[in-house]
């Protein structure tokens, strides 16, 4: 059974055209990334699951239910512009979201949650007391406190350091490890690598990536090249059978043409210098986005 | 439901926790009758400098009764006997002959004012006595600089009077020391309407006071305004804040937006419950105390929680969705006002209301929706009947119009609620009201 449907929805904002046509299921108890550039139609999309904005066409149903019957206490949703009531006590806070969502005695878990994100000391504390962090997991505890089937996170890991970004990402995963649906967008492709059961593109509103992250490479095929040489950048230039090179300081990416042997690439590389590594691997989910939403698509776009 | 409650819970307890709501329970009434406790602080506190008045008699026979008249009051009313302390000025009153040129007298005296060597002058015209058609000379002139607030002038109408009337009994050939009698004034004195006691007997009529007749209802109906006004901007307010910190669309992911509307509306009237029962448990006390309980409005408070409440829910609604629309601080800056508009207009007729509150003009501005919770509150203060069916139709009416601002509120609300980044404009809030 998928926890979300959405068919054929199309969203408008007077004229712009926010999201066309998509259609989009995500199976229960999966990991689902949402992907694309800023404006894309990203949080419109979440909105709309969340019958926060309603669809201009299409339909949606959520964990079974049509959005007029849909049982908002079976979904937890955290938006990229989090709201928080400042002047609330932390516990106090996490307590009114968790009797909001239908929980009868919310105070064990939310000392349970507290203190597995390591703020049990800060039960007591006003909320506007807490770093920018702490209020970013307060934010997410309050989402996920009453046990919800379906979880909406809006970019959870912007603004997080490493260590706090991990704390999220084990939650979450653990959510999913005990039946929870997790539905967020991000804009850190390593992430989404890492985390995702399922990948899903958006770019100017409309659907251009939708599967496992396996077979979204496999639709790219074994065209990367991850090469580390002596002479570094210098000696890649105008190398034949090479579309574009990416430099990351020590290694370079190299995107072969269509149909280019990589043999014959490694041959001429070894001509000009000694090569330390020559990898062939698929695309990165960041290379992918680059080729659908980097410059050179923005101008084939325009053009 | 249950959602509502729990939001209405949270405003509720976010409100009264606050220090400012602590304090503007003190100072809320304070501020609303600072000029009625301004006066009664202030109302001892005169200028206790001697004057000295100059007195210019054309009629003759008038300045030395009024010296006199001054030091018999010099010498009685202006030390306080229990302390000692000295409460109001003494007049030294200087009679002046008149000058042949009077104009000039005028301007010479006028300048001695100016530099204060005295307070005032008075010139008594030489026909005061039989002053009709007589012009000029008819009548006592006070000059000073601020001659028609001064308390002095107000003093001097009591000796020269006397002194006139005296002087007519005179000329008429009648004993002046029958004065006192011939001019007592009757006083027509305030009593309210006889009824039957509960054994069937003739009641004893009631005095009226001005307590009764003005100071109750004005009091209680300042009190409905209070209520109003502690609840209703701050919906408008915290409404604005949870929009525009995007905590809005958090409880939209766990609400419904007429949830959401609800739970504040309940949340808000809860504050003024809580207000006005304190308000009015202290005001019943302290009136107990005083065993000033009969001037106590009973009628009127009886209907003061319902139309509180429905006040609150009318301008709340209202106040909630314009809140709703608002994308930054200023936008509800400048809502501020048309919602406190209808609340306020009651104000500025509300004397002629209290003042015949039996009348056409008071009945009918009482059965307006917007001024009923105002107004209706006001005449049931006073102690004057007010027909059974009149609160009813009012309580219909502002009932009606609670439903209306509560359903179209909802409208505008649902939708202003997710527009961001847009100034509210009428011309969309009002499309959004009629389209839903």
């Amino acid at each position: 059974m998928n926890a979300v449907e959405v068919v054929n929805v199309t969203k408008s904002y007077g004229t712009h055209v926010a999201v066309e046509d998509l259609t989009l299921h995500v199976p229960q108890g999966t990991v689902y990334g949402f992907i694309g550039p800023n404006g894309s139609g990203k949080t419109t999309t979440l909105r709309m699951i969340m019958n926060i904005l309603y669809p201009d066409r299409g339909q949606i149903s959520v964990l079974g239910a049509s959005l007029s019957r849909m049982v908002v206490d079976r979904v937890g949703y955290m938006p990229e512009e989090r709201g928080i009531y400042r002047r609330m006590r932390v516990g106090e806070l996490l307590e009114f979201f968790g009797r909001l969502k239908g929980l009868e005695r919310p105070t064990p878990v939310v000392k349970v949650w507290l203190k597995r994100f390591g703020l049990a000391e800060w039960y007591d504390k006003k909320v506007e007391t807490l770093s920018k962090g702490m209020s970013q997991k307060i934010q997410f505890i309050a989402t996920v406190v009453a046990r919800p089937e379906l979880v909406l996170l809006d970019e959870p890991f912007t603004g997080l350091d490493p260590v706090n970004a991990d704390v999220v990402r084990e939650a979450i995963l653990d959510l999913r490890s005990k039946g929870t649906t997790v539905i967020f967008s991000t804009h850190d492709m390593a992430m989404a690598e890492r985390m995702c059961d399922f990948i899903f593109m958006i770019f100017r509103g409309r659907k251009v990536l939708d599967g496992t992250l396996a077979s979204i490479q496999d639709a790219y095929g074994m065209d990367t090249v991850r090469v580390r040489t002596e002479r570094g950048l210098s000696v890649l230039e105008g190398l034949p059978g090479v579309e574009k090179v990416t430099d990351f300081g020590g290694l370079q990416e190299l995107r072969l043409l269509p149909g280019a042997d990589y043999h014959s690439v490694l041959e001429a590389m070894v001509a000009r210098t000694r090569v330390r590594s020559f990898d062939v691997v698929k695309p990165s989910l960041h290379e992918i986005f680059v080729r659908i939403a980097g410059p050179q698509a923005e101008e084939a776009g325009h053009a | 439901m249950r959602k509502a409650l729990v939001l209405a819970g949270r405003e509720y307890l976010a409100s009264v926790r606050t220090k400012g709501f602590i304090i503007g329970l003190i100072i809320a009434p304070v501020m609303m009758s600072g000029s009625l406790i301004v006066f009664l602080l202030f109302k001892d506190r005169v200028d206790t400098a001697d004057k000295r008045i100059v007195i210019v008699d054309r009629a003759g026979g008038i300045a030395s009764w009024v010296i006199g008249a001054a030091e018999r009051r010099n010498a009685t009313e202006t030390i306080d006997t229990a302390t000692g302390q000295k409460v109001k000025p003494r007049y030294a009153i200087v009679e002046e002959p008149s000058a042949a040129d009077r104009r000039q007298q005028l301007l010479d005296l006028s300048a001695r004012v100016e530099r204060g060597d005295i307070h005032a002058f008075i010139v008594i015209g030489s026909a005061v006595l039989h002053p009709e058609n007589m012009g000029e000379e008819g009548r006592i002139a006070y000059h000073a600089r601020n001659a028609a607030v001064d308390d002095a002038r107000r003093w001097f109408f009591g000796p020269l009077n006397d002194r006139i009337k005296q002087s007519r009994l005179q000329e008429a050939g009648i004993d002046p020391s029958r004065m006192p009698d011939l001019f007592w004034n009757a006083a027509v004195e305030p009593f309210g309407l006889v009824t039957r006691d509960e054994s069937g007997a003739v009641g004893k009529e009631r005095r009226s006071s001005e307590a009764e007749a003005l100071l109750a209802p004005i009091v209680t109906m300042l009190l409905m305004l209070l209520m109003i006004m502690m609840s209703v901007p701050g919906l408008l307010n915290s409404m604005m804040e949870e929009k525009t910190q995007r905590i809005a669309e958090v409880l939209l992911s766990s609400m419904t937006p007429f949830e959401m509307m609800t739970g504040k509306l309940i949340g808000g009237v809860a504050v003024s419950l809580t207000s006005a029962t304190i308000y009015l448990v202290g005001a019943v006390l302290v009136l107990q105390s005083l065993a000033l309980s009969g001037h106590l409005p009973l009628q009127a408070l009886l209907w003061f929680p319902v139309y509180m409440l429905l006040a609150v829910v009318m301008y709340g609604a209202m106040a909630l969705a314009l809140g709703a629309t608002c994308s930054e601080p200023k936008d509800a800056q400048s809502l501020t006002f048309p919602v406190i508009l209808p609340i306020m207009l009651p104000m500025f007729f509300y004397v002629l209301v209290a003042r015949e509150p039996g009348g056409t003009f008071a009945t009918w501005m009482s059965l307006i929706p917007f001024f009923t919770p105002l107004l209706m509150t006001l005449r049931l203060a006073t102690p004057e009947t007010v027909p059974w069916w009149q609160p009813v139709v009012g309580l219909a009416g502002l009932a009606g119009f609670t439903y209306l601002f509560v359903f179209l509120g909802a409208r505008i609300f649902r939708i202003g609620i997710l527009v961001q980044g847009t100034p509210p404009k009428l011309s969309r809030i009002v499309e959004w009201m009629i389209r839903g």
